[in-house]
C-alpha cells in the first residue's frame, strides 16, 4: 500500500446510506448546521439490504478510498430485516476485498438512526480521518475500470 | 446404514454399466442421466437414457468432463415430473447440484443421486490425445498412475473426491482390480441395491489407507496453489497482471455450475461504459485499456458465488486466455467459506449463508 501523508491528500469516500435512517440523519445534521468534511459522496439507497457487493466493488475499483455504509439500528429496519441481511453479506465482502489488497478498514458499516444527526457527523469525521491516515486506495490511479 | 456390495467384472466401467442398465431394465428408475460417448466424439457428454438397450456408450468413469454436469442435471430435475430419475454425477457435480437445490433451481424429489469415486478429469485436448493413442482411456486411467498425473490442476488439489450425499456411491479407490464397491448412502439407495440383488460385502480395509494417502497428496497441492495464488493477487495491480488478457468472453461464467442467474448483470447496461465516459477517462489518464470491466467482472462474480464455489475447475478449463481462474476462485472462496463456516454441498438442509441472519442483534455498532 502506498502511504501518502501529505496534507493535500483528500480521500474520496462513497457512502451508501439508507433512505430511512442515515440519509435522514444526514438531513438532520445539515439542518442542525453540523459540519463535517466534504470528502463524502453520498448515495441514497432504499435499504442497506439492497446493497449488492458489486456497488462496493465498483466504488473501490473506480478509485474510492473508502466506502461507508449506514443503515438502521437492528429492529428499526423499514423492511424488517434488510440491515441484518446486509450485515451478513459484509463478512463475505470483507473476505474478498482483503484478498486483493484492500484493507478491511476501508469498508465500514455503522447503524445511524434518523434522529442521530450528531452521530452522523461524528461517524463521517472519524471515517474520513481513518482513511486520511491510511492514504490512497491501492486501486487509485490504476486503469481497472 | 450402509449396504455394501462388491462387484468384479471385466473392468470397473463394465460393472458400473451393468448396474445402471439393470436400474433401467428392471424399471427401478424411469431415466438415467450419465456421461456417455456420442457417435461424434470420444468426449463423454451427459446423456439422458430411458432405454437400457441404448446405454452401450456410457462412460461415467472417464477422466474427462467437458463441463460440470450439475447444470444439465438441474435442467432435467428443474421440476418434479412424477418420473424417477437417476443422476450419475461426479462428487463436484453433486456438490454443485446441492447448491442449485438450495437456490431453488431444481428439486431432488424422486431423484436418485449416484456418485462415483473421482480420480480427476483431464483437459479435453489431453483426454482426446490419450483417446486416439490408447482407445479405452477409462480402463487404462484406473490402473495407470502416470496417466492419473495428467489431470487438471484443480483436480490435483481436490480433496473431496469421494461421493458424499449420494444415494448410491460407486467406489473404485482401494478396490481389487476391476472391482467396484456399491454403497448406499440413504434408505432409497439401500432399497435399490437390494432390488439389484447385489450381495453384501465389507468395505475393504485398504480403501481408507488409499483415500487418506490421496487426500494428503491433494491437500499438499492445494496448500501450494493457495499460497502461490494468494501472493499473486494480494494487490489489485498484481491481480490486473494475472487477468490482463481477459477478453470478457464470460466463458467462466457459462461453465460455472453455481453461477445460475438467467440474466447476468454483465449482460445488461449496468456496467456498460458510455462512449463519453471512456473518452473522459482516456483524457484524464492518457489511455484506457479495453474492455474496461474485466476486473469488475471477476470480483463481482466472486462476491456473488464464492460461498458456493465447489472447486470444479471448469472456469480455468474454458478460459481462452489461459487465465488460472479456478486458482483465484478456489483461493478466495476458501476465505469466504471460512468466514461463514460454510461448505458448499455439505448438506442440502444447510441454507446459503446470505439467507440466514440473526433476527435478534444487539443494538449499537455492528462490528
Amino acid at each position: 500500500m502506498v502511504k501518502s501523508m501529505s496534507d493535500d491528500y483528500q480521500p474520496k469516500i462513497i457512502a451508501l446510506v439508507c433512505n430511512w435512517c442515515t440519509y435522514t440523519a444526514a438531513d438532520l445534521a445539515g439542518t442542525s448546521r453540523l459540519c463535517y468534511p466534504s470528502n463524502i459522496r453520498m448515495i441514497r439507497m432504499m435499504c442497506t439490504g439492497m446493497i449488492d457487493p458489486k456497488y462496493i466493488l465498483k466504488a473501490f475499483l473506480d478509485g474510492a478510498d473508502g466506502v461507508f455504509i449506514g443503515g438502521c439500528h437492528p429492529g428499526d429496519c423499514h423492511y424488517i430485516n434488510g440491515n441484518l441481511k446486509f450485515k451478513k453479506r459484509m463478512a463475505g465482502i470483507e473476505a474478498i476485498i482483503s484478498q486483493f489488497g484492500f484493507e478491511e478498514d476501508r469498508l465500514r458499516l455503522r447503524w445511524i438512526g434518523a434522529s442521530e444527526g450528531p452521530e452522523f457527523q461524528h461517524n463521517m469525521t472519524d471515517f474520513i480521518q481513518t482513511i486520511q491516515n491510511m492514504g490512497p486506495s491501492p486501486a487509485k490511479g490504476l486503469m481497472v475500470l | 446404514m450402509s449396504v455394501y456390495a462388491m462387484v468384479k467384472d471385466a473392468s470397473p466401467t463394465v460393472a458400473v454399466k451393468a448396474a445402471l442398465t439393470k436400474l433401467l431394465s428392471q424399471n427401478l428408475v424411469d431415466a438415467v442421466l450419465v456421461a456417455a460417448k456420442s457417435p461424434y466424439s470420444a468426449l463423454p457428454m451427459p446423456t439422458l437414457f430411458a432405454e437400457a438397450s441404448a446405454m452401450d456408450g456410457i462412460d461415467p468413469l472417464a477422466p474427462a468432463a467437458p463441463f460440470n454436469a450439475a447444470r444439465q442435471a438441474a435442467t432435467v430435475s428443474r421440476q418434479a415430473t412424477g418420473k424417477r430419475l437417476a443422476l450419475v454425477l461426479r462428487p463436484c457435480e453433486i456438490r454443485a447440484l446441492i447448491e442449485l437445490v438450495k437456490l431453488n433451481q431444481c428439486t431432488l424429489e424422486n431423484v436418485v443421486l449416484i456418485g462415483i469415486d473421482c480420480l480427476g478429469r483431464m483437459e479435453n485436448e489431453v483426454f482426446l490425445r490419450h483417446a486416439s493413442a490408447l482407445g479405452d482411456v477409462t480402463s487404462e486411467f484406473q490402473k495407470n498412475t502416470s496417466l492419473q498425473d495428467d489431470i487438471t490442476r484443480t483436480c490435483q488439489m481436490c480433496e473431496q473426491f469421494e461421493p458424499a450425499h449420494a444415494d448410491i456411491a460407486m467406489s473404485t479407490l482401494g478396490m481389487a482390480e476391476n472391482s467396484v464397491l456399491f454403497a448406499s448412502g440413504s434408505e432409497t439407495g439401500e432399497a435399490l441395491l437390494k432390488e439389484l440383488g447385489l450381495s453384501p460385502a465389507e468395505n475393504p480395509a485398504q480403501r481408507e489407507t488409499v483415500t487418506k494417502q490421496l487426500r494428503e497428496k491433494r491437500a499438499a497441492c492445494k496448500k501450494e496453489v493457495f499460497a502461490e495464488t494468494s501472493e499473486k493477487i494480494n494487490s489489485i495491480e498484481k491481480f490486473e497482471k494475472m487477468i490482463g488478457t481477459c477478453l470478457n468472453c464470460y466463458n467462466c461464467r457459462q461453465a460455472c455450475p453455481v453461477c445460475y442467474c438467467r440474466e447476468c448483470v454483465f449482460l445488461t447496461d449496468v456496467f456498460a461504459a458510455r462512449p463519453e465516459t471512456l473518452l473522459r477517462r482516456a483524457q484524464k489518464r492518457g489511455s484506457v485499456k479495453l474492455p474496461t470491466d474485466t476486473t469488475m467482472f471477476h470480483l463481482t462474480r466472486l462476491s456473488h458465488i464464492a460461498h458456493s464455489c465447489v472447486g470444479c475447475g471448469q472456469c480455468s478449463s474454458v478460459c481462452p486466455s489461459n487465465i488460472p481462474v479456478a486458482d483465484i476462485f478456489t483461493t478466495v472462496a476458501a476465505q469466504v467459506q471460512a468466514a461463514y463456516d460454510y461448505v458448499p454441498g455439505r448438506d442440502v438442509q444447510e441454507p446459503i449463508p446470505y439467507l440466514i441472519f440473526a433476527e435478534k442483534q444487539k443494538s449499537g455498532e455492528p462490528k
